[in-house]
């Protein structure tokens, strides 16, 4: 599973981290650049199927929430 | 000297608490927090000082359950900031906004290893919903804001704004009450094909129940899921954390779901065709076996956290949305459409379990369970009852007659013990009018004792039912269960005299070992405008039934232990 993330606060990325190890996934790659006010990361993680959908709808409703702090 | 137009960076965060509508905090000052204690000391705001900063995450966890308010808490950089982390997870797990303000060590010395410096925001990240240190005076403002903004939903949790002892004592313009500021993110609702399908499948349905979560409290939804649950005449039960959502009295309520629930709401979960799943999240303590849970039925699942659908058991029909909306659109459909009413199943699910099974105690000893039974059935109406977290717990959730889902405040997710004290504290100074009573074990009193001082100096009229079985009775009962009755480290018989213990703290104790004081005991309890401890020397080897075990299905539900004699141990 790739996703494309948007994060305004580049810290997000330890969450991120800890989430995917909490939900027994790993990672194979990881892109971040800077923008002017976010971050643009490219993350491929691999792990079971119901585990990868966990966390696809678990790391929307952290970026929803790094969204609403960075307003 | 500050300038007329100028502020600390301290004043400026009381001033923004005081506009988001704070009026009362929970907190312990230390080295790096001072400048915000000391801006206290002439600001309008109630700080109300605990003995351990859990307490004071506790305190403000029961101040939002109980008055629907974001609650707030402080603690110092390091190990005050360290001892709000269960507070804080126990929030998350429950959805309860709350916002912690934590001092860090000036910007200069983090990373430094320097006196109680610690790394709180990443410690923080996974038990909360945001986790920011303010690195400059002017994004003060802004976080602050924007945690309440988060804390408070779409789905509600705890946020902590960490900031550093120099940024406190930063210069900056004073709040400008008049400036702009972002609205919150408006919630999406759910779509007419979604409430088309609900709507077709309940024409359809045959056994369907609703189940009630703790979402229905966080989104005032409680009196349209009354008017959803009696316009269809619906069979219904609730989560722990649901609990208090049912209309008193209502007949077709089936009581609490899940391991420690009522046959009848499990055997009518398990035999439904539909179920109507609203604002909660398929608990293992509600499910169990997932694989095995509501086997035969179609789900609908109404939540705000679309993280939440398809986590746990399959949904047919997702209701992504705020539950309120969502219940209002669901209402207004269903007075539209012709849908039979399920009275006749309504019944049959009622009957398909009888009275709680009642465990076996000694002639003259005093049962927990008839603690429990005589303090609800004299208990005005709308006491408010927060537990610690065990036997007494589960005891107290089958037995309570919770008015309102905010009359009934209880760690569910976590099960931090500690919590039912300065949860109560919590919910006093919400509602210092009301009857709120803490309902604790002898293990988790102890966890928060230190707090009677906290009663003591407030004067709150808090009530502490304490169910003394000199044991930590829910690990004890497992080990009689599951652990071939080899007792580790679960015997508390020499705790100490309780009465003494609130004594010495000024506080007006009873204890009661024989049922026949119990009435009276209870009157006086109750009656007293005063902080008051009522000790009930309990049984020790009462269990609580019935008793799903763990990763077990309703098939499985125990309803006294396979030994014959009851065990003290």
């Amino acid at each position: 599973m790739t996703l494309s993330l948007v994060m305004h606060d580049w810290r997000l990325l330890e969450r991120i981290v800890g989430l995917t190890n909490r939900l027994g996934c790993a990672y194979t790659r990881v892109d971040v650049h800077a923008g002017d006010t976010h971050y643009h990361a490219t993350i491929d993680f691999t792990g079971p199927p119901d585990a990868l959908r966990r966390l696809d709808a678990q790391l929307s409703r952290l970026l929803n929430d790094d969204k609403e702090m960075s307003r | 000297m500050l300038q007329p137009a100028e502020s600390t960076g301290a004043q400026l965060v009381l001033d923004v608490l005081a506009d988001e509508g704070v009026e009362t905090v929970f907190g312990y000052p230390g080295g790096a927090n001072m400048p915000l204690y000391d801006a206290l000391y002439s600001h309008p705001i109630e700080h109300v000082l605990v003995r351990h900063e859990a307490a004071a995450a506790f305190a403000a966890g029961g101040y939002a359950r109980a008055g629907g308010r974001v609650g707030v808490c402080f603690a110092t950089s390091g190990p005050g900031a360290t001892n709000l982390v269960t507070g804080l997870l126990d929030a998350q797990m429950d959805s309860v906004p709350l916002v912690a303000i934590t001092g860090q060590v000036r910007t200069t010395l983090m990373g430094t290893d320097g006196f109680q410096e610690a790394d709180v925001t990443s410690i923080m990240g996974p038990v909360t919903k945001r986790s920011v240190c303010v690195r400059d005076v002017r994004d003060l403002e802004r976080i602050v804001r924007a945690a309440f903004r988060v804390a408070r939903g779409p789905r509600p949790g705890p946020v902590l704004v960490d900031i550093p002892n120099d940024i406190l004592k930063a210069r900056c313009p004073k709040m400008d009450p008049f400036a702009p500021r972002p609205v919150p993110t408006s919630v999406e609702h759910p779509g007419i094909e979604a409430l088309d399908e609900t709507i077709e499948l309940l024409r359809n349905a045959k056994r369907p129940v609703a189940i009630v979560g703790g979402g229905a409290r966080s989104a005032n939804a409680v009196y349209l899921y009354r008017e959803l649950v009696a316009m269809l005449e619906l069979p219904h039960t609730a989560t722990i954390n649901g609990l208090g959502c049912a209309t008193p009295g209502d007949p077709h309520f089936l009581g609490m779901l899940g391991m420690h629930g009522w046959k009848a709401a499990n055997l009518a979960v398990n035999s439904a065709d539909v179920i109507l799943a609203l604002g909660m999240r398929f608990d293992d303590r509600v499910t169990g076996k997932p694989d095995k849970f509501a086997r035969n039925a179609k789900i609908v699942h109404a939540d705000v956290d679309a993280s939440e659908f398809g986590k746990i058991v399959p949904v047919a029909v997702a209701l992504r949305g705020d539950l309120r909306q969502t219940l209002e659109r669901l209402v207004r459909r269903l007075g539209r459409e012709q849908i039979p009413k399920f009275s006749g199943w309504a019944a049959e699910a009622k009957a398909l379990g009888g009275p709680l099974p009642a465990d076996r105690t000694p002639h003259g000893a005093l049962s927990a369970t008839d603690v429990l039974d005589a303090f609800f059935s004299v208990a005005p109406d709308d006491t408010i009852v927060a537990t610690d977290v065990g036997q007494h717990q589960m005891w107290a959730a089958q037995r309570q007659r919770a008015i309102h889902p905010r009359n009934f405040l209880t760690s569910a997710g976590l099960g931090s013990m500690g919590f039912g004290l300065p949860a109560a504290i919590g919910a006093q100074f919400a509602h210092p009018d009301r009857t709120v009573v803490a309902i604790c074990g002898d293990g988790g009193f102890q966890m928060s004792i230190a707090e009677l001082a906290t009663v003591r100096r407030h004067q709150l009229p808090v009530k502490i039912l304490l169910i003394d079985n000199q044991r930590l009775g829910m690990v004890r009962q497992w080990q009689e269960l599951f652990y071939e009755g080899r007792y580790s480290h679960t015997d508390l018989s020499d705790n100490p005299d309780f009465v003494m213990v609130a004594s010495g703290y000024g506080i007006k104790a009873e204890r009661v070992e024989d049922a026949g004081e119990l009435r009276d005991a209870l009157g006086r309890f109750l009656n007293s405008r005063e902080p008051a401890l009522l000790h009930c020397a309990c049984f020790p080897a009462e269990n609580v039934w019935p008793l799903i075990p763990p990763g077990a299905t309703v098939e499985d539900a125990m309803e006294s232990a396979p030994r014959t004699e009851a065990i003290v141990a």
